[in-house]
Order: structure tokens, then sequence, then C-alpha cells
């Protein structure tokens, strides 16, 4: 095979649900053309009742499609073969309570037939991964939402699957937690996995995400490389120490005089995510392992990287 | 890549069975059985008073199967329905179904789960009254050996069996649930639902038998069909007379137990082809 | 609309389910046909309408459904509370009700004719005035009624028991010891004795009978039939008091020695 088979290809996918017996239907998905490239980090947007959920759902087979073909690594997605390779954390998750979080972890890696002998490594290392080994042995019932997303995504990694699906992974989830499931994201997308995530925070999304789609009552508006959507190449912010007014007036005249512009002045101001992040210790977070995030051990030796939330603050354009 | 690289696995099957018996187990499902355990117990004390003579021993397996039935079929219904939607309405199904399993799996490891809760069940309750009865037996026979001029009265080996197909029974209520749960959207209607069709199950044999008598073709047909549809569950009433030392003809139960397989695997099929195609 | 409806998956769904059970259920009258004719030969049809007013709706569902032996249970203990406060019309009702209920359990019949024969004479003697009030012939008159009653009650059972010799032997007792009727008892004790299931005491208890009737003639015919049949070893048989009583008849005939019984 030259031409490499895509992680996601979706073509023409409509999904209708018949919402009254008398066959009144809902289109939650209309004429959905999609492609998503392996190894890429691929994020869906829209608003709430667009059909995110949707899509995910009929790309893991939990739905049929009303029209349209929906393959995963080239396999049609109502195949059960086609799952093999796919690690899935639905929207507001919710796990069996009655078992512990290793249990539950370790119940489906069996499921997904991680081996035997592979198999108390492989759950110890995925749920140290995510940061939640202090609680692995305490019944998910007594789990907070953010754990929850964490275990969450321990089940989806424990196989080792190359595609990933994140249905709205932080909803819920506080500006740490956030921050670290980023962190994870790009992590996974060190190491070469697929990742497609939606979410309504579209500055997570901007964080991690290499491509985007948005959709909106089921169809798709725009979809694009991230530099493509948002790159603004011809605008530059630079950030500099408070300048009295001459200084100002000095430094137009200096850009005018080389045949620049200088559009805004404006006073830079932390995001309160960044001070929120600044102001709580990570090694505090409730029911989590200290030392989440900066020092996870990821399966592979890809080395870490830095918080991306870290950057620069933005200038308002 | 061909569509059956992922072969239907018995393993899985199993591992969904055992972790839907684990939930019924850490949920203290069975905390009731020892309700019923003292229930049973204080009966047979309770008959005591009453010098029913070698009679008290079909007293308490009437008790005995009366409880196994009833509580059974109960404890059937309501654990089919519940076990299989806490996947659904907690949505861990679509967790599970999310993974490379047949949907065929998950329907019969519910099914196989559930049937084991239904087997501790009746293992119990069949093992408690043997219990009972053979304890009481013994004291009877001292106190009034003319009775059992003969040896023992009770026929433990056939109680054993028909406890057996008791939970065929049980098996096949299973299924029917299980069926409906497969199209139904919530769990009180398939509890209502699974009610009804035990008491149709129960009652058919009503309609069979005064079929022949119905002048109207339209009804007689539609009576039939009902014969049809539904399994027969009087068939499996094989205890009444253990008790008086009666005994079970093996071909008889042979037969039983056959009628309830076959049901379990259609139906249990049933529902795989209808859970087959149901949006999660 | 209605188009839309019928090419829905649901409803094709529902077809098919509809189509297997039948098909099943009609494969599988191989096996279920001859199981069921044995089941329901074991469970004697309900008389409803004689237990349809004793009982709510609910409880006749249970009993067709397969809780009858449990329900029998149910009203015979009930049964032996109202037989504890003497109360007769509410006891024998309720002997009635539990047989009607499950005719099944010989126990009910026996003990409830034993209620009906034994003890409730007795009751309507003590209401009408106690023993040393009430006259002869008004005690002789309540036996003879309650008798009646309990045999008529026991000869039900033969609907269900055709050939029981406990039911039999009961009904012999009551002849015998309430209505002092020799002849009709010891003719329902032969008839008992004729089952291969009968108590060996009821053949004995016939030939004890015939003696009283000073029909010794026919008694130790009997008797010298009976003996070769009794297991010499079973205690219960009581072969040796049997011999026993062969010889005294011998005597009582005064049969000449090369006559008499040599097993
Ligand atoms: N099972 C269903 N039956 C009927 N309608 C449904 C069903 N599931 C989803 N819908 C409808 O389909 C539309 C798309 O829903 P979907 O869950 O895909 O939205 P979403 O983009 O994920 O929204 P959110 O951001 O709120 O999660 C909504 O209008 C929703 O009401
Ligand atoms: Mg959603």
């Amino acid at each position: 095979m030259n031409t490499p088979v895509p992680a996601i290809s979706i073509k023409g996918l409509t999904k209708d649900f018949a919402v009254t017996l008398r066959g009144v239907k809902l289109r939650a998905v209309d004429d959905l053309s999609l492609t998503v490239e392996e190894g890429h980090v691929f994020g869906l947007l829209g608003p709430n009742g667009s059909g995110k959920s949707t899509t995910i759902k009929v790309i893991l087979g939990l739905l049929g499609a009303t029209a349209g073909d929906v393959r995963v690594f080239g396999v049609p997605s109502h195949e059960v073969e086609s799952r093999r390779n796919v690690g899935y954390l639905p929207e507001a998750p919710y796990f069996y309570r009655y078992l512990s979080g290793y249990e539950l972890v370790r119940f489906y890696a069996r499921v997904c037939g991680v081996p035997r002998k592979q198999l108390q490594a492989r759950v110890k290392d995925v749920v140290d991964w995510v940061g939640l080994s202090k609680a692995a042995d305490r019944r998910v019932g007594t789990y907070s939402k953010g754990m929850l997303q964490r275990i969450g995504l321990a089940q989806a990694l424990v196989h080792d699957p190359k595609l990933i699906v994140l249905d709205e992974p932080t909803a819920g989830v506080d500006p740490v937690g956030t921050a670290e499931m980023c962190e994870l994201i790009l992590k996974l997308k060190q190491q070469g996995k697929t990742v497609l995530i939606t979410s309504h925070l579209l500055a997570q999304i901007e964080d991690v995400c290499d491509r985007v789609a948005i959709l909106d009552h089921g169809k798709l508006i725009v979809e694009g490389s991230l530099q493509e959507l948002v790159g603004q190449r011809d605008r530059q912010a630079l950030i500099v120490d408070s300048l009295p007014p001459a200084d100002i007036e000095a430094l137009r005249g200096w850009l005018v005089s080389r045949g620049h512009a200088l559009n805004a002045i404006e006073q830079p101001r932390a995001r309160l995510d960044q001070l929120f992040l600044s102001k709580v210790s990570r090694g505090g977070h409730a029911g989590a392992s200290g030392g989440v995030g900066s020092n996870v051990v990821p399966k592979s030796s890809a080395p870490n990287t830095s918080a991306p939330v870290a950057a620069s603050p933005k200038p308002k354009a | 890549m061909s569509a059956v690289s992922v072969p239907f696995s018995f393993s899985r099957l199993a591992l969904i069975a055992s972790n839907t018996f684990l939930e019924a187990v850490r949920q203290r499902l069975f905390n009731f059985l020892l309700l019923l355990a003292v229930g049973l117990v204080a009966s047979a004390q309770f008959f005591r008073d009453f010098n029913f003579g070698s009679s008290e021993l079909k007293f308490i397996a009437d008790f005995g199967f009366g409880a196994l039935v009833f509580f059974g079929s109960a404890l059937t219904i309501t654990t089919t329905a519940q076990l299989f939607f806490s996947e659904i309405e907690n949505r861990t199904a679509l967790t599970l179904l999310a993974k490379p399993i047949w949907r065929a799996e998950f329907v019969f490891g519910k099914f196989v789960g559930v049937f084991a809760v239904i087997g501790v069940f009746c293992a119990l309750t069949i093992g408690l009254m043997m219990a009972l009865l053979w304890h009481r037996e013994g004291q009877l026979m001292t106190i009034d050996p003319e009775a059992f001029a003969s040896g023992r009265i009770v026929r433990y080996g056939d109680l054993f069996i028909v406890g057996v197909l008791q939970w065929l029974k049980f098996g096949v209520l299973s299924s029917i649930v299980l069926l409906i749960a497969t199209f139904s959207n919530s769990n009180l209607y398939t509890v209502v639902t699974g009610f009804f069709a035990l008491v149709i199950c129960h009652l058919q044999y009503l309609a069979r038998d005064s079929w022949s008598n119905v002048d109207n073709l339209m009804l007689r047909v539609l009576v039939q069909v009902l014969g049809l549809i539904f399994p027969n569950f009087q068939l499996f009433n094989l205890g009444d007379e253990i008790g008086q030392g009666a005994a079970l003809d093996p071909l008889l139960a042979g037969r039983v137990a056959v009628y309830a397989v076959v049901y379990i695997a259609v139906i249990g099929g049933l529902a795989v082809y209808s859970f087959r195609n149901r949006e999660i | 609309m209605t188009l839309a409806f019928f090419s829905s998956r649901s409803l094709r769904t529902g077809v098919v389910v509809v189509t297997s059970l039948v098909l099943a259920g009609l494969g599988l009258r191989v096996v279920e046909a001859p199981a069921w004719e044995v089941v329901r030969s074991r469970q004697p049809s309900l008389r409803l309408e004689s237990v349809k007013d004793a009982l709510g709706q609910g409880v006749t569902v249970g009993l067709l459904g397969g809780f009858r032996a449990i329900l029998a249970d149910l009203f015979w203990i009930r049964t032996n509370y109202v037989w504890e406060k003497y109360d007769l019309p509410a006891t024998q009702t309720s002997i009635k009700l539990v047989t009607a209920i499950d005719p099944r359990s010989p126990y009910f019949w026996l003990n409830g004719s034993r209620m009906i024969a034994y003890d409730m004479p007795n009751w309507r003697i003590d209401k009408a005035g106690g023993y040393d009030k009430v006259p002869d012939s008004v005690k002789r008159h309540f036996d003879e009624e309650q008798s009646a009653v309990a045999i008529r009650y026991l000869n039900e059972a033969f609907g269900f028991h055709p050939d029981s010799p406990m039911i039999r032997l009961e009904i012999a007792n009551i002849y015998l010891n309430r209505l002092k009727d020799t002849e009709t008892a010891a003719t329902y004790y032969r008839r008992a004795a004729e089952h291969p299931d009968a108590p060996y005491y009821a053949a004995r208890i016939y030939a004890e009978l015939l003696r009283k009737m000073n029909r010794n003639a026919e008694a130790y015919d009997y008797l010298k039939q009976l003996y070769p049949k009794l297991p010499k070893e079973d205690l219960q048989a009581s072969a040796q008091t049997v011999l026993g009583r062969i010889h005294e008849l011998e005597d009582e005939l005064s049969l000449p020695a090369d006559q008499r019984f040599k097993p």
C-alpha cells in the first residue's frame, strides 16, 4: 500500500434520529466528510447539539450511519475489527462503581485482549501515567469528576491503541486537571498516536490540536490546520516594559520610517487560568497523586514537554 | 484485512459474565437471601406445632419450593433488567461496546452472569431446604418409626433435579427479560413487561386447554399462536409431590430440560439479533 | 407514514422475533407434548367454581400459576386454627377448601375426614349442653350426621385417588367406630386389603370382623389364602399371629386333624 490509510475517514455521513413514533426525524449529522490522518491531533468543535458526540459514536460503531461511509484505519466502522486499535473516552464517563480503579482498568485490558503476562505491568503503567496510582485501590464510585476522566483515559489507553477518541475529556475538570490533560494529549502525540478530541474550551483545543473542524447543526463549517484558520501571519505582538508616552511616540515614528505600522497598544493581562495555575499547587490536587503532569512517565521514553499553558500571555489584537 | 479477524471469544463472554456476577455480589444482592433463609427456617420451626406427623416434610418442601419459585421469579426478572440497564443507564455499555467485542458476547455475557446469580440463589435455597428436610426427617424417624418403615420418604436426588429444572426455567425467563430489555428503553418497563410475560407463560396452558371450545376462528388461531409464542412454564411444576415421596421420571426431567435449553438458545439468539442494531 | 412505520427496523425485528418464537414453539412440541401430558395428568383440574368465591382474584391466579401446594398448606394451617376454636362451620368449609385447592395429598383428605367424623360430634354435644344432659338418641344422631358428611367427603377423594387403600380404611373405620356398622365396615376393609399397597392389618381386621359376625368358616378360608402371601420376615405382616388365628378358628370350627392347615 503506497498511500497511507487515514486513521479516520468519513464520507458523506448523515445520521438521523427518529424522535417520534410517527417517523419524525432529527438530523444530527448532515453529509459530513472528514479525514483524520494518522499521527495528528484533530479537534472537533461546535456548539452544544451540533453532532460531535454523534459523529464519534458512529466512528465507534455505537450508532449506525443513516447514510455515508465511515472507516477506521480502512475498516468500516460497523465491523468489530475496526475497534481493535481504538481507545475511547466517552463524554461525562461513568464506570462500574463497584470496581476499584485497578480492577476497572484491568477489566478493560482483558476485554481488549492484553496478554495475561503483560496485564499487571500494563495496568499499573497506564494508571500511573494518568496520575491515579494513589486512588487506584478505591472504588470508582467514590471518584470525583476529574478522577473519572483520568481513569477513563487510562482504560482508553490500556491496550496501547493507535487512535484515541476523547469526547470532552476536560468537561468538569478544573484548570489544573485540564492543563494536565492537555499535557497528556501532547505526549500521546509524541508517541505517534492519533487523537480525535472534542471540546467547547477553544483555548485548550488551540493548545494541542494540529487540525480542527467546526460543526454546526450537524454540518461541517470549516476544517483546516490551526495555522490556516487562526494564524495571523501578517501581524506580531511584542511585549516590552511599560514605556512612557514619549518613547511610544518615538517608537511609532521609527516604525513608520521603516514602513511598518503600530496597530495597537494594550495592557497585557495574564489569563485567569494561568493565575489559577500559579496559585494552586499541583501536589495538593485532591485525590490525584502528587506530581501529575510535570513528571509523568509515558510508556515510551518520549521526553517531557513543558506545559503548553505556560506560554506567554497573548495580547489582544 | 478481513472482518473475521476478531473472532467471537468465549473468554470475553466469560469476562463480561463474571463482571456482571461481581456487580450483583458487590451490590449486596445476596443479602436478601439471608432473610429468605431465616424465613424458611422459621416456617419449618412453625410447622412443628401442628403435629402433622410425617406430612410435616410435605409442608417444609412445599414452602421451600414456593419460596424458590416465587422469589426466584422475582429475582430473575429484576436482576436481569437491573444488570442489563445498569450498563445502559450508567453508560458503561458505551465504553464496553466501543471495545473490540461482539454484541453477542455482551448479550450472552450478561445472560451467563445473571444465570450464575440465579444459580447461586437456587443452590442455596434448595440446599437449605434439603438440610431442613434431612434434619427433620431424621428426628421424625425416631419419633414415629412406623411412618418411615421403609426408610426415608423424601427423595433428595429428585429434589436436586427439580431444583436444577427450576434454575433452567429461570434461565428461560431471564432470556425473555433480556429480549425485552434489548428493545425497551427503561428498567421499569422491562420489569413490568417481564412480569406480564411470566404470568402469561404460567397461564398460557389454560388458553391452550380451552382453545378447542372457542367458536370464533380468529380467536382460536390467536389463542394457538399465543400458546406457541410463550413457553409453557407450567411444565416445570414438578416439585409439588416430591415432599410426599413421589418419584421423578428421568425421561420427563430430560424432556423438560431440553425444552428449557432450546428456549434459552432461541430467545438468547433473538436478544442478540434485536440488540445488534441497538443505538447505544 | 404508515408505510414508513411498516418498513421500520423495529417492526422487522418484531416480526422476526414472533416468527422465530412460533417456529421454536412448533418445533419444541416434540418434547413438550409428551412431557406436558404427564405433568398435566398429575395436576387434577381445578374446580374453580368451588374456590373462586372463597378466595380473592389474586389467590386464584396464584393457584392457576402453580402455587397450589403451598396455598393448600396455608389453608390447612388456617383449618387448624378454626379447629382449635371448635368452630364447626368454618372448619368444615375450610377442610373442603383445602382439598378443592389441592386434592393430591391424601393427608388432607384423611385428617379432614377425621375432624368431621370424630371431633365435630363432640363439639355439637358440648354445644347442646354437654355429655350428661344430651340424650343418647341425640348423640347418636350427631354421630350419624357427621359420619355421613365425612363419608361423602372421603368418597369425593376417590375421584383423585381411585383405589387408595388408606381412604377405604378411613371409611371402614368410620363405619366401624362411629356407626357400629360391622357389615359395611368389613366390606371396606376387604376391598382395602385387596390393594397391593394396603397395610397388612387391613386383612387381619377383615377376618376379625367376620369372626365377630359369626362367619368363622369365611374367616378361616380368607386367612388360609392370606397366610402364604405374607412375608414371613416382615414383622408388620405378623404372619405368626395370622397362623395363630387360623389355628384358633380350626379349634372353633372343630376341624379334624387331617383337614387342618399346614403351612
Ligand atoms: N439518541 C438520540 N436520540 C435522539 N436525538 C439524539 C440522540 N442523541 C443525540 N441526539 C440529538 O442529536 C443532536 C446532536 O447531539 P450530539 O450529542 O451529537 O451533540 P454534541 O455536539 O455532542 O453536543 P454537546 O456539545 O452538548 O455534547 C442533538 O440535537 C441531540 O439532541
Ligand atoms: Mg457531546
